[in-house]
């Protein structure tokens, strides 16, 4: 039912771009041109770009230990907010604009090596002493260190947002197709699509990913047959981490802002696109954040002929009740099959 | 490397970190005002100087070997002690030496609390190199008397600590303790300084020479043979007072009575407006903890009932909506009277908890923790909204909420009378919890915590017994609401976001889950502390945050614990022993993680 839905607000989404004139018809959907409706899909696209990477390391991480890192958005934030300072020194001194390459991946790695370490932390000092705990110890735990998290941001980095730079290289838009594009947005697509499948890859065929997959089926038997359980897991709050990093500087420079609550939103709605995909399914939390995304900027969007004030302010509440109506009907999510069992 | 080295570099690095951490997230400079004693001692050196205490503490830990208990004698604990804190010591000396080469103040272009004048407070007001002395010195000293009162006695250790945690209870409670004794008609010089309205020495000193006293009497009293006697014999010499209770209960009972009803006049009015929140947030956490420490189904959403409960009394008592140009009759209002209204209001909240249970009844553990955290958070955008606008005045909120007060009462300005009508709700509440703990209700929600397909399969309807679990739970969280609207007497969308949710978490969580007492002493702790201690309020959620990862790691049954609900607890850990050892940071063999209560 809820699948049936999607497809049609998609299909109708996409419908009404490319026959809707360029100019305003009369109508309820007026209000919007083709090209508005347009912005609205690739906005969408780019925000499910980075739920898609935020998601993924929900769904590593749950697949493994059957558990929810409710801190996952923090990591997220933390190396997002860490970059911030060499991006802004890069910007000022206009390292940014002369060498981007090289800006970039120095940014790209303070991001990567902050987000990873906070997740191998976390899992060290949080986690791994809990492992066979009451299920939900360690997700009261996760909460706490969410919070622990955000605050120690708060307090490292201060409580005000900072105004993250955007190279030139980004700036503008291509015409791809007969469409503008912004430039940032097509990057964190590409970037996306390059990472996801670089993770399949990896986890189908390599022989870290084969023992994940162990550990992911059976943890126990998987030691048996001389896997290093530990191991895997800390390497896979590191992959997670990883993408996290990736996802916040893209986040970051998309939205040219920062601040210590950066992480909460972005992670809810990740773990959303995780659930709604399938959690524990890399192809489903690609799919799933997708969706995701697309729904945060066209449902409301498509709301607006219900005569709602302030209909953008709704879109976290329409995350949420996507999430509420995929748990109780189908909590296996879109390409899950057996975690229903497992609730 | 040497056994007490080898032993003192893991907590003294962890000792070092915490330092570090505290420095840099900015509590250190927030507390270097706040005097303890005189001028010498600031809370901010005792927080500096805690950390090595502790790990001189866990560093003379017994060790058990080839299941043989070994304590350590006292010189080699000193030792042991001494040596973890000059480890940590040196760490924070390396660390400032760092900062100070390369220059505080760009460091602070980054971790915004680092400054010159952040390394002059880490330093003990000292120039750099007698700091690193003083460092080295004062760490091996801290570090060796945490070694020494570890490999004390028990009896010995109370002795020993009594005095330093009366003047900690005295520095932290400052402002209550000073503004009591002014109530009381004295005046607190002897005891506080009013320029830096620390303990003086004298009256410190004084006070905890007193309370060692009183420790040492009462020991020396108990182990005398004839008092040890007496307890088996007491019940038959002890004359049973009214209604079978002894006279020693009968009078304890009547001297908690009075301080319960004489506190807001001693305590003055603003810290009565601070006890009348603490008094909103024991409500929120009975209610939570029927949900979540007795039927063992964690909800993150709870602020929602709060919302709800403040929000429809605003409603039913004739409130009006905030606009942008002044107020506005609400799109629905009702002119009840309050004692009209809260009635209803608890029923409506009562259906609302059905209403949000009955979807979600099919999810357990993590997803019906997000769920409830989705559906709390829908409710705060829905309020926060333009869209709510007309009924509950959007982001702009309400106000005008008035009633509740009979004759001369005037609850929402004097905090003393607000008091008494939040008193009445939580024995209200308080009573409803602890009845259905022991009512056939509650052992069946005992039973479901414990295993939900068992208690199934014993023929209780889990459906029933967890809709009923929303329902109360939600009922007594609305009366936190609707106090809440008569205290402030408007209500901005603001003061119910998910942090409120996480708030009553974990009051429920510090006290112990499933123990009434445990939520008045989570309360008073997390809501209570940062009011007395206004320097404390920025760092609430950090500390939140900390406290809860610190219970779940080391004491998940809390500091009160409920005792059957840590049999459970107890029950788990047989099963799964690996964590039970982790968690007690113990070898095999020794006892469990979890003491019998």
């Amino acid at each position: 039912m809820i699948l049936a839905g999607l497809v049609v607000l998609v299909v109708v989404a996409a419908i009404k771009t490319f026959t809707l004139p360029a100019e305003a018809g009369p109508g309820e959907l007026s209000r919007y041109t083709a090209d508005t409706w347009r912005s609205f899909i690739i906005g969408g696209l780019s925000e499910g770009a980075v739920l898609a990477l935020i998601a993924l390391g929900y769904s590593l991480v749950y697949g493994i230990l059957r558990m929810i890192n409710f801190a996952h958005g923090e990591v997220f934030m933390m190396g997002a907010f860490a970059s911030y300072f060499v991006a802004d020194r890069f910007s000022d001194n206009d390292f940014l604009s002369s060498s981007p390459a090289i800006a970039m991946i120095v940014i790209l790695a303070v991001a990567i090596g902050v987000s990873v370490l906070v997740a191998i932390l976390l899992e060290r000092v949080c986690y791994r002493p809990l492992r066979n705990a009451p299920r939900l110890v360690p997700l009261i735990t996760a909460i706490g260190a969410s919070l622990f998290l955000q605050n120690t941001a708060r307090g490292f980095f201060g409580p005000q947002a900072r105004g993250y730079p955007q190279p030139d290289f980004l700036d503008g838009s291509w015409n791809l197709l007969s469409f503008d594009i912004a430039r940032i947005d097509l990057v964190m697509i590409v970037v996306s699509i390059v990472l996801v499948a670089i993770l399949d890859y990896f986890v189908s065929s390599t022989r870290t990913g084969r023992s994940m997959r162990a550990v992911a089926l059976d943890a126990d038997i998987a030691k048996l047959m001389g896997i290093d359980v530990d191991r895997v897991i800390v390497t896979t709050f590191a992959i997670g981490g990883v993408l996290a990093g990736v996802a916040g500087v893209m986040f970051a420079m998309r939205f040219e802002q920062i601040s210590f609550t950066t992480g909460f939103r972005p992670g809810i709605a990740a773990f959303t696109a995780a659930v709604l995909g399938g959690i524990g399914s890399i192809r489903g939390a690609a799919l799933g954040a997708l969706l995701v995304g697309l729904l945060r900027s066209l449902g409301p969007a498509l709301l607006v002929g219900f005569n709602i004030p302030s209909v953008f302010q709704l879109e976290d509440a329409i995350t949420f009740l996507v999430l509420v109506f995929v748990l109780l009907y189908r909590p296996g999510g879109l390409l899950g099959s057996a975690a229903a069992e497992k609730l | 490397m040497p056994a007490p080295l080898a032993r003192a570099w893991k907590p003294a690095l962890i000792a070092g970190i915490v330092v570090v951490y505290v420095s840099a997230v900015g509590l250190i400079e927030q507390f270097a005002e706040v005097y303890a004693i005189g001028t010498q001692v600031s809370l901010a050196r005792v927080l500096l100087l805690l950390p090595l205490f502790l790990a001189g503490w866990v560093a003379t830990r017994t060790t058990v070997e080839r299941g043989e208990r070994k304590v350590l004698a006292m010189p080699q604990a000193a030792l042991s002690g001494a040596v973890t804190g000059l480890v940590g010591g040196a760490m924070v000396s390396i660390v400032l030496l760092a900062v100070d080469a390369i220059d505080p103040d760009t460091i602070g272009e980054v971790l915004i609390a680092v400054s010159t004048k952040l390394l002059g407070i880490v330093s003990f007001d000292q120039s750099l190199g007698t700091g690193i002395v003083l460092w080295l010195v004062l760490g091996a000293v801290v570090g060796a008397l945490g070694g020494v009162v570890r490999a004390l006695s028990p009896g010995a250790r109370r002795v020993v600590l009594a005095g330093p945690l009366t003047i900690g209870v005295l520095a932290i409670l400052q402002r209550v303790v000073s503004t009591a004794i002014k109530e009381l008609g004295f005046r607190p010089d002897f005891l506080y300084d009013s320029k830096t309205s620390g303990l003086t020495w004298a009256g410190g000193i004084a006070a905890a020479v007193i309370v060692t006293l009183a420790v040492v009497g009462r020991d020396v009293l108990r182990s005398r043979p004839e008092a040890a006697a007496a307890p088996a014999a007491r019940p038959a010499a002890a004359s049973t007072g009214l209604g079978g209770f002894t006279t020693r209960q009968l009078v304890q009972g009547a001297v908690a009575i009075i301080a319960v009803l004489a506190l807001p006049w001693v305590i003055g009015t603003a810290l009565s407006g601070t006890v009348g929140t603490v008094m909103i947030f024991i409500l929120l956490g009975l209610g939570l903890n029927i949900v979540v420490g007795f039927a063992g189904l964690l909800d993150l959403g709870y602020v929602a009932f709060f919302a709800f409960g403040a929000y429809a009394t605003a409603l039913l008592t004739g409130a009006q909506v905030n606009t942008t140009d002044g107020a506005g009759d609400p799109a629905f209002s009702l002119g009840l009277n309050f004692y009209v209204a809260i009635p209803i209001v608890v029923l409506l909240a009562a259906g609302v908890g059905l209403l949000v249970g009955s979807p979600v009844l099919r999810l357990r553990g993590d997803y019906l923790a997000i769920v409830t955290l989705g559906l709390g958070e829908v409710v705060s955008t829905l309020v926060t909204s333009k869209w709510a606008e007309g009924l509950v005045g959007g982001p702009q909120g309400m106000r005008d909420i008035t009633g509740g007060d009979i004759g001369p009462t005037d609850f929402q300005n004097n905090p003393r009378h607000f008091y008494y009508l939040a008193l009445v709700f939580v024995l209200l509440a308080l009573y409803t919890s602890w009845r259905l703990q022991y009512s056939r209700v509650g052992r069946a929600w005992n039973a479901m915590r414990e295993d939900e397909q068992v208690a199934d399969a014993m023929g209780i309807s889990t459906t029933r017994y967890k809709l009923l679990a929303f329902a109360t739970g939600g009922a007594i969280g609305s009366l936190g609401g609707a106090l809440l609207a008569i205290q402030l007497g408007s209500l901005t969308p603001r003061s119910f976001d998910v942090n409120v949710s996480i708030l009553a978490l974990a009051v429920v969580i510090l006290g112990g889950l499933g123990s009434l007492r445990g939520v008045m002493v989570g309360s008073l702790a997390l809501v209570g502390l940062p009011g007395f201690l206004r320097e404390f309020e920025e760092f609430r959620p950090l500390a939140l945050g900390a406290v809860i990862i610190a219970i779940m790691l080391l004491r998940p049954q809390g500091i009160l614990p409920n005792v059957r609900v840590t049999e459970d607890i107890a029950d788990e850990d047989r099963d799964q022993d690996a964590w039970a050892r982790a968690a007690a940071g113990q070898p095999a063999t020794e006892t469990s993680a979890v003491e019998p209560a």
